[in-house]
């Protein structure tokens, strides 16, 4: 594995080998029980630093999207319109990730699922309204 | 260094009068006291520096230093060449993440999604947000400093394609550059200087720091813990602001705290704006001067300079008629939140 791969993120890499095997996994704090997401060192809800990734659904809903007109970033040229969503998980967390849809546009509310793609080597979750 | 000359001649305060400086660290990272200082030429007693100013937070540190008594006569600066300099406002601030890995980059994204929910939950729509840029382009009209004067109908508007859906090029600011600076000092010393004196009659603070990816980041309800402490402390209500200043890099800016600062109800913001109270001849004249996304982006310090020229009544053809209360909100990104209120009247928030 590369140096620079997420894989061996110490704070991340457990997400990104659960995609590589198409899982969906966020933080469960060992003392209260809150899921969370993006992963961080502790609780911030009881503040205790034991944690176990967990198995969340790896389904939701539309809380908001933006489609993107314009590329900021030169790796983005070729991607325009792309959509973006923040996607509120059957199981409460929140993720922020692609969204793949057909020619109807999303709406805020729509379900979708997650999917499990290789981007360059990288396992990676993106969502489709299916 | 030349804004903080200009804002010390105009105060008619000596650079050896100031024994306070504080400068601000641009997004580019310039501009911090070090570099302030050194240019001035200047030892001072307090000295410091804020790696975001937008002005509220940087006015704030200065009411805070001259209470405490650590300084009388302070200077703030801010400083950018955003613009010459070619900044690359699309690159993630704070390095790479899941969400910039996702494509959510440039504040247009997180601002984008803040707005398309706004929609989706009030209703609220496209000519109704329209309003901000429609209005601010008016004022900025108005304001021979404005970059951006070129009329701006809402058929324009509304005919603009979607930057980053449901964001349009007219609802953010333009990249600029420019200098900035205050001069502020005590009620007593102000009593002796030049210009009408113009009191900072109430300063809060709150911070929504916990967490990304989740709606408190992207709808920044905790706007609505500063709007109170404000109102609580003053005294005040919305209806006793003259003239009202939102820091606007993107309009949502501005319908977020138009509600949570009260000016209208939760959710209202739209329809509010659909009625006219923020344009020119409106009975709530918001950024008068054409704010971030027609005037300048300068990190919203010039909404403060233009408060404080409509209270001394300098401020062209666009003067309103003798505001006495001023008001400026701005925010930290999606983690802050500052607000004070200007008057010209001492008694005001007492």
């Amino acid at each position: 594995m590369s140096s620079l791969s997420p894989l061996g993120d110490p704070l991340a890499g457990p997400y990104f080998q659960a995609a590589g095997q198409g899982r969906l996994v966020v933080q469960r704090c060992n003392a209260c029980g809150a899921l969370r997401w993006p992963p961080l060192a502790g609780c911030p809800d009881c503040r205790n630093r034991d944690t176990t990734w967990v198995d969340v659904a790896p389904t939701g809903t539309i809380w908001s999207f933006v489609v993107y007109h314009r590329a900021f970033q030169p790796e983005l040229v070729g991607q325009v319109p792309y959509t973006v969503a923040m996607i509120e998980l059957d199981d409460g967390p929140y993720m922020i990730g692609r969204l793949i849809h057909g020619e109807k546009p999303p709406t805020v509310g729509d379900r979708t699922v997650a999917e499990f793609v290789d981007a360059d080597g990288v396992p990676c979750v993106q969502w489709r309204i299916p | 260094m030349d804004a903080g000359l200009s804002a010390l001649a105009d105060a008619g305060v000596a650079t050896s009068d100031l024994d306070g400086l504080i400068a601000c660290k641009s997004v580019q990272g310039q501009g911090n006291d070090v570099a302030v200082g050194a240019l001035l030429g200047l030892n001072l007693p307090y000295v410091q520096s804020l790696d975001y100013g937008t002005c509220n937070f940087s006015l704030h540190l200065a009411v805070m230093a001259i209470l405490s008594g650590m300084a009388n006569t302070v200077l703030l600066t801010y400083g950018a060449d955003a613009r010459s300099r070619k900044f690359d406002f699309g690159k993630p601030m704070y390095g790479a993440d899941m969400a910039s890995a996702a494509g959510l980059v440039h504040i247009a994204g997180r601002a984008g999604l803040a707005l398309q929910r706004h929609k989706a939950v009030y209703g609220t729509t496209d000519e109704q947000f329209g309003m901000l840029a429609v209005g601010q382009r008016l004022w900025a009209q108005k304001n021979p400093n404005a970059i951006f004067q070129k009329p701006l109908s809402m058929a324009d508007y509304l005919s603009e394609p979607y930057m980053v859906d449901p964001l349009r090029r007219s609802d953010v600011t333009m990249i600029s550059d420019g200098g900035v600076a205050i001069v502020v000092t005590t009620a007593e010393r102000a009593q002796d200087l030049p210009n009408t004196p113009v009191y900072v009659s109430g300063i809060a603070e709150h911070a929504g720091v916990r967490g990304d990816h989740n709606p408190e980041n992207l709808m920044r309800p905790w706007l609505i813990d500063a709007a109170a402490a404000i109102w609580d402390s003053t005294g005040l209500t919305p209806a006793d602001i003259d003239a009202l200043y939102i820091q606007d890099p993107t309009a949502v800016w501005s319908l977020q705290m138009l509600e949570y600062y009260g000016f209208c109800a939760l959710g209202e913001g739209g329809p509010f704006l659909a009625e006219g109270h923020t344009l020119p001849g409106g009975d709530l004249p918001l950024n008068t001067h054409g704010g971030q996304l027609s005037e300048s982006y300068t990190w919203g310090w010039m909404h403060v300079v233009e408060a404080v020229r409509q209270l001394r009544g300098q401020a062209g053809q666009r003067q309103l008629d003798s505001p006495q209360i001023s008001m400026y909100c701005s925010s930290h990104g999606f983690v802050k939140a500052a607000a004070s209120i200007l008057s010209t009247n001492p008694g005001v928030g007492r």
